[in-house]
């Protein structure tokens, strides 16, 4: 009897209970579906980081190459400046004294050494001071073929540049760092000696071989040029 | 706005080199060929920001720099000294002497101008 009365109670928590089970059920379905969005979500979203990551990784390799370029670019003017301030001043003029102090101060101002000598081509075999900045001039007077590695440089005609040869100077050559015949065409028409570099210079710099380069040959025919005129001529320009 | 430079160098490669490098940024140029020279300019142009080269006719850059501090008209103008020397003590007299900065000779562009463009934008900020 007491069962009887109690049917419809347990049948109305039963269904309660279906309902809240398929509910719940439901409901774990639903999310299961954003679940699964959001992993979608999150995967596009991991996708499109990595896209930008990489594209900042772009942008940011591209931006150091433009700043080394930039810097190339900036040394490659400052040594065209260089150039440009040598021929210059080494043609600025056809006064013998000032082409000597133009030939120094391109050594001193521009590779950067205090220690220099010029020379003039006296004949072929034989070179004569003409100009020189920190180092006794007596000592360096006249060079000949027997006068060591400068010498040897007059004898050849070639240049001496420290580290690029085999041959080690010594003795009053010690400190050379390089040595550079004057020539037009095949003609000697002089030699510069570069002794010790400032100590602020950690080595000779790729302009610095420019610079010999022009001064092989601009500061031959300056100096030749001074031979044609008279000193009295002056300023050409 | 252009700002003024003063070089103040005997040595023409060399002011013809600072000529170069400052006609890529919005310089004014004013040159002098000695220290006597440099102050009478300095005076005269009153100069955003000086170069001043040590080894002078003259007057010796040094010398020079301790004068335009010690005068009121130009003790307030940045002073670079351009020096062949970079030992330390010369580097201290020079900045004893009052100069704001130095660069070495062979002059770097680049440094020159970072130098200048850093010494410029602190005054700025300081007026």
């Amino acid at each position: 009897m007491k069962s009887e009365t109690q049917r419809p109670f347990i049948e109305k928590v039963a269904q309660d209970t279906r309902d809240y089970v398929q509910s719940l059920f439901d409901e774990m379905q639903r999310l299961s579906r954003v679940v699964a969005e959001l992993e979608v979500e999150i995967q596009t979203r991991d996708e499109r980081e990595l896209r930008l990551s990489q594209r900042v990784e772009a942008i940011e390799a591209e931006g150091r190459s433009f700043a080394t370029r930039y810097a190339e670019v900036e040394e490659q003017n400052s040594n065209l400046a260089n150039l440009y301030v040598a021929s210059y001043q080494l043609h600025g003029t056809r006064d013998r004294d000032r082409v000597v102090a133009a030939i120094q101060e391109i050594i001193i101002n521009l590779i950067g050494s205090e220690q220099l000598v010029i020379w003039e081509a006296d004949g072929e075999t034989e070179l004569r001071h003409v100009g020189s900045f920190g180092v006794d001039a007596e000592e360096w007077n006249t060079i000949t073929a027997d006068d060591g590695l400068i010498g040897l440089c007059l004898t050849t005609r070639t240049r001496f540049i420290v580290n690029q040869s085999p041959i080690l100077p010594a003795g009053r050559e010690k400190s050379l760092t390089a040595c550079i015949p004057l020539l037009l065409d095949d003609h000697l028409a002089g030699m510069i000696a570069i002794f010790e570099l400032l100590p602020q210079k950690d080595g000779l710099a790729p302009v610095d071989y420019e610079l010999f380069d022009l001064l092989a040959s601009h500061a031959a025919s300056a100096l030749y040029c001074t031979r044609r005129a008279p000193v009295s001529a002056g300023v050409a320009q | 706005m252009k700002k003024k430079v003063l070089l103040v160098d005997d040595s023409n490669t060399v002011l013809l080199m600072e000529k170069m490098i400052l006609a890529k940024g919005p310089f004014e140029i004013v040159v002098a060929h000695d220290g006597v020279e440099g102050l009478e300019k300095a005076k005269s142009e009153l100069p955003d920001v000086i170069l001043l080269d040590v080894m002078m006719p003259r007057l010796d850059g040094l010398s020079a720099c301790a004068a335009l501090r010690a005068d009121a008209a130009t003790a307030h103008i940045p002073i670079v000294m351009v020096t062949t020397r970079a030992e330390e003590a010369n580097i201290e007299t020079a900045f004893r002497n009052g100069c704001t900065d130095y660069v070495t000779k062979p002059i770097n562009a680049v440094e020159l101008l970072a130098k200048l463009n850093n010494i410029l934008e602190n005054a700025a900020v300081a007026q």
